[in-house]
């Protein structure tokens, strides 16, 4: 019999064997208690403190903090979809949360946490603008995390050797012509290396964080959407001056890879900071401490908002958890007690949404990172100018939409050399009609919103 | 070549560099990424392979460490991900190899009523691209209750219809009718006669099939993906692209993934090279 | 002794059995499925609407499908433009009877196969990115003009999917071309050597005839490989979930499952898998009437 197959057949037949026995008896266990899912791993080291002092008073129900990579979402929803096993308690970013809202109402796999918000007094409590991303046909889904004002990090080593004074800068314009000492060639090259602002035409992020702060955006709070407002064609036209042609004064550093070292070399002097990017900068380089210092936006017009947003998470409990009160209770232990917003600052300079916890004396405390600023004040200060940031299903695609649609008008600036936005307008305004198109098309295709749709 | 041309000639200096260039461009990425393995973060980003330092060749031997591949197997569930791969492997690629041997066996050797319609209905479904039965495949799944679980990745890949054709095809070739009729003459039954008769003269057949699905399983990343939501699940393909989610910056730690999860099914290759190459090109050349 | 032919009636449907079960559930179903999915909309596999030909006519004017497709069939064309002449050329070049090491090159160009999709994107993924990446350094090394941030995964990104996906398959291929090279008549070469006929003569009227069922076949194989074209792309642009920059990585495949798996509408992934699958066949057809009408 042994010789009837090759000695390969009878590797896999036992390999088959010995691994089916293992898989019967290493079988896997649902851990208890309850599960959290996160994917950003700060917020998972000061879940698991919290999670610690609750296992103190809970000790049958400990909290599992699960730290999630790229494939939260991707799980997240499959788990709405299908049923499959997910956290209690999730926390989902602002670029994510709008497939959770794409079916009907009811399929939301959030509990709608909007009564009881109101009625244990939670509601008044938070800075209002936090909420908008996590709201949806006027109900909210999560706790909102944070607040994430945006402020400028610029490096002083750069700007003082230069003898540039910073405080005469009042808007984009002041910022870009102050600053245009620094755009240098660093290696040799003939090229200019140094840019003044952390952007591209393929930087989709930025180009909301920039639409915001001059009062457009994607959706108004109705869910219709504006990417062809007057105010996005206008500011898409000053984007794509910066980001192309003759007057470009950007260039974008890769989050990841050979990002960090670009930047200790001083390839870019201002970047778009919210408060966890200052912090996320403060953990990774520490080499680079005392170059940097933060200072409002510059506003788009004299007078105007000189911050804006970017990023956010939320925490919501799914309607899958089986210890909904539990889930709750450690939910608002993490996100509303002033110990945590106090560690979260320390951790991660990320500020608190409670606007009660904001007379903590943490946030007075001079960063030495940051040439002994007060960071956290300063975010604080700009918190109630924080712009609203609606959500929808559709969030993905107008994103798309509008990347698609700078990156044309940048390449339209680029191949005419055009360094005056005004000379943009009407291209802008024909890239812009396009989007809200497609946008809206997509919109009227989705029969289960259709319903539901002003 | 005739031979009264010497040995030595520009034309050979010329095909023998071009090979081996080709040969160097090819197994250039398999020496980084092992040489990546064994490197420390810092190391990472400042020499291109090994570190350079005073040890033999100018190398600096002393920093290379196996700490990461360590880390994989205590930190992190990589030890549950290999598990899982050698599980789906070895069993998918055996019951496949007997389900399809079996099937091509009816379909070559037996005459019965609709075997024209079963051949050209399962073997006609190997044009269609696997990606028009995603969506719908998932949805049988979720209505069978098999999502997340094991047999929602095992079952449909035991019927390839593929493995049909081979198996069919092969056995048509090189399966004499009159060995079966000899051996039920003599009285076999006709289990027996598949077991011990048509599956060892099917040997190299078989040998080269169970390989080629084994690595295709091993290799595998879109179904499991689908399929399993749980990570102790989750086979290798899958949990290395997690780790590199999670992990973005600690490249040697990526790199030793990927390398564990490369390292078994090339010593399987390397072993059993042969069977797997004739088992590609039957049945699309003669002979 | 027992009568052969008694047995014979359900000994068939015994064997085929075990197949035929796990084909019809999890096959023929599905297949059948797909085709009324097609026509519907929905929200993971919960929740479905019938939709009529909505999906369709919304996929005409998609301007996402439109990219993938035409990314998808530039990523055909290039991969039949580099992989097939690259794979001949190897398979020529071992075919030499004289040659030594055959064994070595045929392993180091064939081990990269083995290599599954998925690690070949997390490989290059690091390989090409700026300054670090193999690729930059080495060139940069080599030739100190190259920009070591030269950016390979954002702005070329064809090339760099055509570049990965090659030296992932260049080797398979090689096999099966080195095998119809073997199968040609060697008299046959001998007699137009001996005719006073060129190398490039032999090639063209002896040996490229003769290895066209094969060439046909590989044709196939590169075309419906790229056309479900998924995985590399998938990995290698994660971030952006498989898009790439300006959606120029995205694919049909790579866009069927987005709209199936993450945005859970399975019936509009099911209408971009048939069309994708006529496209498939179509082709087909067409090949195997263009070879009949050579033969003849």
């Amino acid at each position: 019999m042994l010789r009837y197959f090759s000695p390969g057949v009878w590797f896999v037949v036992t390999t088959a064997i010995v691994a089916s026995l293992l898989v019967v008896l290493l079988p896997v266990e649902p851990r208890p208690g309850i599960i959290f899912w996160l994917f950003d791993r700060n917020h998972a080291k000061l879940s698991r403190l919290i999670a610690e002092e609750w296992e103190e008073q809970h000790p049958d129900l400990p909290v599992q903090v699960t730290l999630m990579g790229a494939a939260i979402s991707s799980r997240m929803m499959t788990g709405f979809y299908s049923d499959t096993p997910v956290g209690d308690l999730i926390e989902v970013e602002r670029s994510l949360i709008g497939q959770v809202f794409s079916g009907p109402l009811e399929d939301v796999g959030f509990v709608d946490l909007t009564e009881r918000l109101h009625a244990e007094g939670i509601y008044d409590q938070i800075n209002a603008p936090s909420f908008s991303p996590w709201t949806n046909r006027g109900h909210i889904f999560g706790l909102p995390h944070d607040v994430h004002p945006v402020m400028m990090m610029y490096r002083v080593d750069l700007v003082e050797a230069a003898g540039i004074d910073v405080s005469q800068i009042e808007t984009w314009d002041d910022y870009f012509r102050i600053m245009r000492p620094l755009m240098q060639d660093l290696d040799g090259d003939g090229r200019v290396d140094r840019y003044l602002l952390n952007a591209a035409p393929t930087s989709l992020q930025f180009h909301e964080v920039l639409m915001l702060q001059a009062g457009g955006g994607y959706f108004d709070p109705d869910g219709n959407p504006t990417l062809n407002s007057a105010i996005n064609i206008r500011t898409l036209c000053h984007l794509a001056t910066w980001y192309a042609g003759p007057a470009r004064v950007t260039s974008e550093i890769p989050t990841s890879g050979s990002g960090p070292q670009l930047i200790a070399d001083g390839y870019c002097v201002g970047f778009l900071a919210p408060d966890w990017y200052a912090g996320s900068i403060r953990n990774s380089l520490p080499t680079m401490a005392g170059k940097f210092k933060l200072m409002p936006l510059p506003a788009w017009e004299k007078g105007g908002r000189r911050t804006s947003v970017y990023g956010g998470t939320m925490l919501g409990i799914t309607k899958a958890s089986q210890n909904f009160e539990a889930a709750w209770a450690y939910a608002k232990q993490l996100y509303l007690s002033p110990d945590t917003a106090r560690r979260l600052y320390e951790v991660a300079r990320i500020i608190t949404p409670i606007k009660s916890n904001w007379s903590q004396p943490c946030y007075d405390e001079p960063d030495p990172y940051f040439c002994n600023q007060a960071i956290g004040r300063e975010y604080i200060k700009l918190a109630p100018d924080v712009p609203l940031r609606p959500s929808s299903p559709f969030y993905g695609n107008a994103q798309q939409a509008l990347n698609i649609a700078m990156i044309d008008l940048s390449r339209y600036a680029e191949d005419h050399a055009v360094s005056d936005p005004d000379a943009l307008i009407a291209e802008s305004q024909r890239l812009l009609e396009r989007a809200q198109e497609q946008v809206l098309a997509q919109m009227q295709r989705n029969v289960f919103l259709k319903a539901e749709m002003p | 070549m005739s031979s009264t041309h010497p040995s030595f000639s520009w034309g050979r200096v010329l095909i023998y560099g071009f090979l081996t260039v080709f040969a160097l461009i090819t197994i250039i990425p398999f020496v980084w990424m092992i040489c990546a393995a064994l490197k420390t973060q810092a190391d990472f980003f400042t020499s291109r392979f090994l570190p350079a330092g005073d040890g033999l060749f100018g190398i600096a031997w002393d920093r290379l460490s196996l700490h990461q591949f360590g880390r994989l197997f205590t930190e992190l569930p990589v030890a549950r991900a290999l598990l899982n791969s050698v599980f789906f492997a070895s069993v998918m690629s055996l019951g496949a190899t007997l389900f399809s041997a079996a099937g091509g066996y009816a379909l070559s050797k037996f005459q019965f009523r609709g075997r024209e319609f079963i051949t050209t209905f399962t073997i006609g479904t190997v044009v269609l691209p696997a990606a028009l039965l995603l969506g719908p495949g998932f949805e049988t799944l979720y209505h069978l209750g098999l999502v997340d679980h094991y047999s929602g990745v095992i079952l449909p890949g035991l019927a390839p219809a593929f493995g049909l054709y081979l198996f069919r095809q092969a056995m048509i070739n090189s399966l004499p009718n009159d060995i079966i009729e000899s051996a039920r003459i003599d009285g076999c039954g006709e289990f027996r006669i598949f077991f011990q008769i048509v599956l060892p003269i099917m040997r190299p057949m078989i040998s080269a099939y169970l390989i080629i699905v084994f690595i295709g399983i091993w290799n595998n990343f879109i179904t499991p993906q689908i399929v399993l939501q749980s990570p102790e699940l989750h086979p290798l393909s899958v949990a290395i692209f997690n780790l590199k989610g999670l992990y973005n910056d600690d490249l040697s730690l990526i790199m030793a993934g990927t390398l564990v999860s490369i390292a078994p099914v090339m010593i399987l290759f390397l072993l059993l090279q042969k069977e797997f190459i004739s088992g590609l090109t039957s049945g699309a050349v003669k002979g | 002794m027992r009568p052969a032919r008694q047995n014979s009636a359900w000994v068939p449907w015994c064997l085929l059995a075990p197949f035929m079960a796990i084909f019809l559930t999890f096959t023929a179903w599905p297949l059948i499925r797909s085709m009324v999915l097609a026509f519907e909309q929905s929200f993971g596999p919960k929740t479905t609407a019938f939709v009529g030909t909505l999906n369709f006519r919304f996929m005409m004017q998609d301007p996402l499908f439109w990219t993938a497709v035409g990314n998808t069939l530039i990523f055909t064309l290039c991969a039949l433009l580099v992989q097939i002449p690259t794979a001949l050329g190897l398979a020529l070049l071992l075919n030499r009877p004289d040659l030594k090491g055959k064994r070595l090159y045929r392993l180091a160009f064939f081990s990269p196969s083995i290599v599954g999709l998925a690690f070949v994107a997390i490989l290059f993924s690091l390989m090409l990115e700026k300054r670090t990446g193999l690729i930059n350094s080495s060139l940069h090394a080599m030739f100190s003009s190259w920009d070591p941030d030269f950016p390979w995964l954002q702005n070329y990104v064809m090339t760099s999917l055509v570049g990965a996906t090659l030296w992932l398959s260049a080797g398979f291929y090689m096999i099966y071309f080195l095998a119809a090279l073997q199968n040609v008549p060697p008299e046959l070469l001998e007699a137009a050597n001996i005719d006073g006929a060129s190398s490039w003569q032999r090639f063209r009227h002896i040996t490229l005839p003769e290895i066209r069922p094969v060439l046909n076949l590989i044709t196939l194989l590169v075309v419906t490989g790229s056309f479900q074209f998924f995985e590399l792309p998938f990995l290698l642009y994660n971030e952006t979930g498989g898009n790439g920059p300006e959606n120029r990585a995205l694919t049909a495949v790579t866009y069927l499952y987005q709209t199936g798996f993450r945005n859970g509408d399975l019936g509009y992934a099911s209408a971009i898998g048939w069309v994708l699958t006529l496209i498939l066949v179509g082709f087909a057809l067409v090949q195997r009437q263009i070879s009949r009408r050579k033969e003849s």
